[in-house]
């Protein structure tokens, strides 16, 4: 099977800083997994491989082509990157038609392309809002409708369900499912292993630049159970969320900030499913955004290293 | 390797995208208000004028209406006006998108990233048209009348002088982005080069003013100025200039060649955003 992604002994150094070290690895189609801690080379990737940046030795091909310097390929790709950044002054609408007549089409093609994709994620009643308006989640959503209009082979996907909701983050992994089952490839990055797995099983595990496993990666699963998991959500009744949390006893323990409760759990997959039934019956008022900060694979990784 | 769109259509559609965004910026703001000055000169001109005096003395020298409004043309315009335009707006055409982190967007659509500059400078060009006109055309029909002069008579002057800003705003723009691409404080060389290199060798005789923008737009400057004074013997000096076609010829050049070197310089640099 011809990979999507194809590294050959690739290099990339800011400086004297290593961004990656002489990975070679072949991503298959389907959906992909990049699982790494902050500063693991995730983001030096994405960018490789989104032809953002130029590789320092070696090589990288997507979808049978070198992507630096080929803006011809992006007619097949399509990136959600990370940063949340947007003119401002635009609407949901306007931004993406703006951005999918780049890729060569008519004005009402692009605005139809562009209606299409804002509906795909759930997005069209505020879609004639100023971007500047709109919550994170919805920055997250219209980030996402920008990579899928122009219906892209290879979609690729940095960290696209931080800051969402725990519904939208539920609706947007089936979304991303349904993609792959569409035949398309994926690549999302995250530092979020339950996040990942439930959409892929096929995992690049990524850190201090360097490929340490690709494939069915499961015995991460058990590791992660071994370490408690922080989870940051942002609601409006934190303190009767909080009651609910502490009926379980998955939960190890509580922090309060404003507007905000921070949560370690020991069983991630059970607290988020729970999380989400919650924000879903609205019983305890909604749940505005939900994070988990970097340093939660850190220990994982370091043990896996080790051992 | 995919084939992407034409150059000239991409840069079109960066151009559609660009433009809104440039002209409700903060630095369109700050520097219409800059381009209010001359504005407020002028109606100042005009009330002295129509109280107390029927006309002004520059060095004794009797200067009518057309020709203040040519001194305000070539010396608040062309030497400041013009160049301040092209160092914020020209060195900032993809720095703006890079400290604002949408780069990404249009570094990773099928457009060669020469036309995401290209549509950025024809960005520029209108934005900035769009506020110098209003400017120039209020101080004319502020000044002309001033002494008794003709806004009629003297229109032909305001589209040449009309002409010769927009050449300006062009050949400006295309070097400051050319700075912009390659140095890493282009604000500052930029300054540097409009108000330092530029003003010190049109000074002097010899060929590093040809190494300016501004000795080839002189040869636009079609008003008379105030003679037998310091100021025009100075203006003399500087009217030591080329043909006007020949002119227009070396300033299409400058402009096609740091907008092409602007190009490639855009085409192979990595942007690394701050996450």
């Amino acid at each position: 099977m011809t990979p999507i992604v194809a590294a050959d002994h690739l290099s990339k150094w800011y400086g004297q800083v290593i961004g990656l070290n002489d990975v070679s690895v072949s991503v298959p189609p389907g959906i992909t997994g990049l699982l790494g801690p902050n500063g693991a080379g995730k983001s030096t990737f994405m960018k490789l491989i989104t032809g953002q940046l130029k590789p320092s030795k070696g090589a990288i091909n997507v979808l049978g082509e070198p992507i630096w310097n080929n803006p011809g390929l992006f007619f097949r790709v399509g990136f959600c990157p990370e940063q949340d950044s947007f003119y401002e002054r635009m609407t949901g609408l306007e931004w993406v038609t703006a951005l999918v007549r780049l890729n060569g089409v008519s004005d009402a093609e692009a605005a139809a392309m562009a209606a299409r994709a804002i509906e795909a994620v759930e997005l069209t009643e505020a879609a004639g809002k100023k971007i500047g308006a709109y919550s994170k989640g919805m920055r997250q959503r219209i980030k996402m409708a920008q990579a899928i209009a122009h219906q892209p082979d290879l979609l690729i996907l940095d960290e696209p369900l931080s800051g969402m909701d725990p519904i939208m983050r539920r609706k947007s992994i089936r979304m991303i499912k349904d993609w792959g089952r569409a035949g398309k490839s994926i690549i999302v990055s995250s530092h979020i292993l339950h996040e990942i797995e439930s959409m892929t099983a096929n995992i690049l595990l990524i850190n201090q630049g360097r490929i340490l496993a690709e494939g069915n990666v499961h015995q991460i699963r058990d590791l992660i159970d071994e370490h408690p998991h922080t989870v940051y959500i942002k609601a409006d009744e934190t303190r009767a969320l909080a009651r609910e949390f502490l009926a379980h006893d998955d939960v190890l323990s509580l922090k309060f900030e404003e507007d905000a409760v921070i949560v370690q759990t020991g069983r991630p997959d059970a607290f988020y499913a729970r999380l989400t039934e919650l924000a879903a019956t609205g019983a305890v008022g909604a749940i505005h955004e939900v994070t988990s900060p970097d340093d939660n694979l850190q220990a994982v990784f370091q043990y896996l290293v080790k051992s | 390797m995919s084939k992407s769109p034409p150059v000239l259509s991409s840069a079109m559609r960066v151009f559609d995208l660009s433009l809104g965004q440039m002209l409700w910026s903060r630095r369109s703001v700050f520097l219409g208000v800059l381009l209010g000055g001359p504005v407020v000169l002028a109606t100042a001109l005009r009330v002295i004028s129509e109280l107390y005096t029927s006309g002004f003395h520059i060095n004794g020298a009797m200067a009518g209406g057309a020709t203040i409004f040519g001194m305000m043309i070539w010396l608040l315009y062309i030497r400041f006006i013009i160049p301040v335009l092209g160092v914020f707006y020209g060195t900032a055409l993809i720095a703006d998108e890079v400290e604002d982190k949408t780069i990404t967007y249009l570094f990773t659509r099928p457009i060669p990233r020469r036309t995401v500059l290209l549509g950025k400078y024809f960005a520029y060009l209108a934005c900035t048209t769009l506020l110098v006109l209003p400017s120039v055309v209020l101080v004319y029909f502020l000044t002309v009348p001033i002494g008794g002069g003709s806004i009629g008579a003297a229109f032909p002057s305001l589209v040449k002088d009309l002409g010769m800003i927009v050449v300006g705003l062009a050949s400006y723009g295309a070097v400051f982005a050319l700075v912009g691409t390659r140095l890493k404080r282009p604000l500052v060389a930029g300054l540097v080069f409009a108000f330092g290199w530029e003003p010190a060798v049109l000074l002097f005789p010899g060929y590093l003013k040809r190494l300016t923008v501004g000795y080839y737009l002189q040869a636009l400057v079609t008003h008379e100025m105030p003679q037998d004074s310091a100021v025009s013997l100075l203006l003399q000096v500087f009217r030591e200039v080329p043909g006007v076609l020949a002119s227009l010829f070396w300033l299409a050049l400058i402009t096609a060649a740091t907008l092409w070197l602007a190009g490639q310089s855009v085409e192979q640099r990595e942007y690394v955003l701050e996450q």
